[in-house]
């Protein structure tokens, strides 16, 4: 029965790779959009490779990347008090014990921009009316739509609804319409259902790729903000490394609990 | 699963001026980064498996007891991008492997992640590291 989903998710994502004709059934394009399209498949640039990240900074705060002091981004009190809560694994707050890092504890996805903070590939398809965005870590993928606008009232969902344009050498990605499960990087920042992705994907030169994200969720945050990632063109085929809940749970009972265990202290 | 086999004695220890950049899934502060160990034992597993590919080796310590160290590495596919195979390692192979040792004191150790791989020597031939 799994073998026969997973063949059925192949299939279904190579025909939306592949097909040019698919349309997003949310809402229709508009007239501004349809020119938009036209000149972007015109001129798109190209962002084909693997990439991989560089150095692996676990933070998107600008002033803070290693997440030494994450305390420090401007936090409404609603997003404080879900970041003290945090049990996450990179910054200040690090922690091996208890963790309530929903990767960790369930496989939940990431969340798209702590997707970006993991050391495995992603890859962009571009066709002319979707990109589609391709992550070797959980193995998730996401469609950017090209010719259309939001839904005027989008569901909350993991991934949110992302919309594309190109702008001369650059992808202009926009999300919204998140659910307020993950959080925004390693070191625990949270987010809500109000969360305003803008992504910023540009070929810096023929083996590096710059994305940049603005960050604006006034639920959580009392100004935007905007980090960068720099990742490097991978000569290595894309890849599959899921996150199995029994290989993880495995893995924390052999593995993780021996270095919290008091015993040893 | 941790088999007590007779391994040679060697247990040192280094300590580093500045941590490593290793980058696992789970982060690394259960482990002192800023300290490497050299252990010198015998490998009783290697399980090249996600989310991380783990090496148990036996290992005598300085009271001549043996112990068995858990070896926490990166995940296949990062490993085999770095030239690991799962035949890399296999039973009673005898090693030289570095490793950040848990700060507890307890017997399990990271020797690599997404960027660093500590240096493992496998009967007398050394891995790739970085």
């Amino acid at each position: 029965m799994c073998d026969q989903k997973t063949r059925l998710a192949t299939v279904l994502l190579a025909a939306a790779v592949f097909s040019p004709n698919l349309r997003a059934q949310t809402a229709g394009p508009s007239a501004d959009a349809k020119k938009q399209d036209a000149q972007s498949s015109a001129n798109a640039p190209d962002f084909s490779g693997a990439w991989a990240v560089v150095g692996g900074s676990p933070s998107w705060d600008p002033s803070d990347p290693r997440g030494a002091k994450p305390e420090e981004l401007s936090m409404t009190p609603w997003a404080m008090a879900r970041f003290k809560a945090a049990r996450p694994p990179f910054g200040a707050n690090a922690t091996f014990d208890n963790t309530n890092d929903a990767v960790q504890k369930y496989c939940d996805p990431p969340g798209i921009t702590r997707l970006y903070s993991y050391p495995w590939q992603f890859k962009l398809i571009q066709t002319p009316d979707m990109v589609y965005i391709l992550f070797e870590f959980t193995g998730v993928w996401r469609p950017v739509a090209l010719n259309r606008d939001h839904p005027k009232d989008p569901d909350s969902t993991w991934m949110g609804d992302s919309i594309g344009r190109y702008e001369g050498d650059t992808l202009v990605v926009d999300t919204v319409g998140f659910n307020d499960k993950t959080w925004i990087d390693q070191v625990g920042h949270p987010h809500s259902d109000a969360l305003h992705l803008i992504e910023r994907f540009r070929r810096v030169d023929q083996d590096t790729l710059q994305v940049s994200v603005t960050f604006e969720d006034p639920k959580a945050y009392t100004k935007s903000f905007t980090g960068k990632k720099v990742f490097k063109l991978s000569h290595s085929p894309m890849e599959v490394t899921l996150c199995s809940l029994s290989e993880m749970q495995s893995f924390q009972d052999e593995v993780m609990k021996p270095t919290t265990d008091s015993l040893h202290k | 699963m941790r088999s007590k086999r007779f391994v040679a004695l060697h247990v040192s220890v280094v300590f580093l001026v500045a941590a490593s950049a290793a980058f696992a899934h789970h982060g690394t502060s259960g482990y002192d980064m800023e300290k490497v160990v050299t252990l010198k034992g015998t490998v009783t597993s290697f399980n090249w498996t996600n989310p991380h590919c783990v090496v148990l080796m036996d290992v005598k310590d300085g009271q001549g007891e043996v112990k068995n160290w858990i070896i926490e590495l990166g995940a296949p596919t990062i490993l085999s991008r770095m030239g690991w195979s799962r035949d890399s390692l296999k039973p009673g192979d005898e090693v030289v492997a570095e490793t950040h040792p848990a700060k507890n004191g307890a017997t399990n150790g990271l020797s690599g992640a997404s960027t660093t791989l500590l240096k493992f020597v496998v009967n007398g031939h050394p891995l790739a590291f970085r």
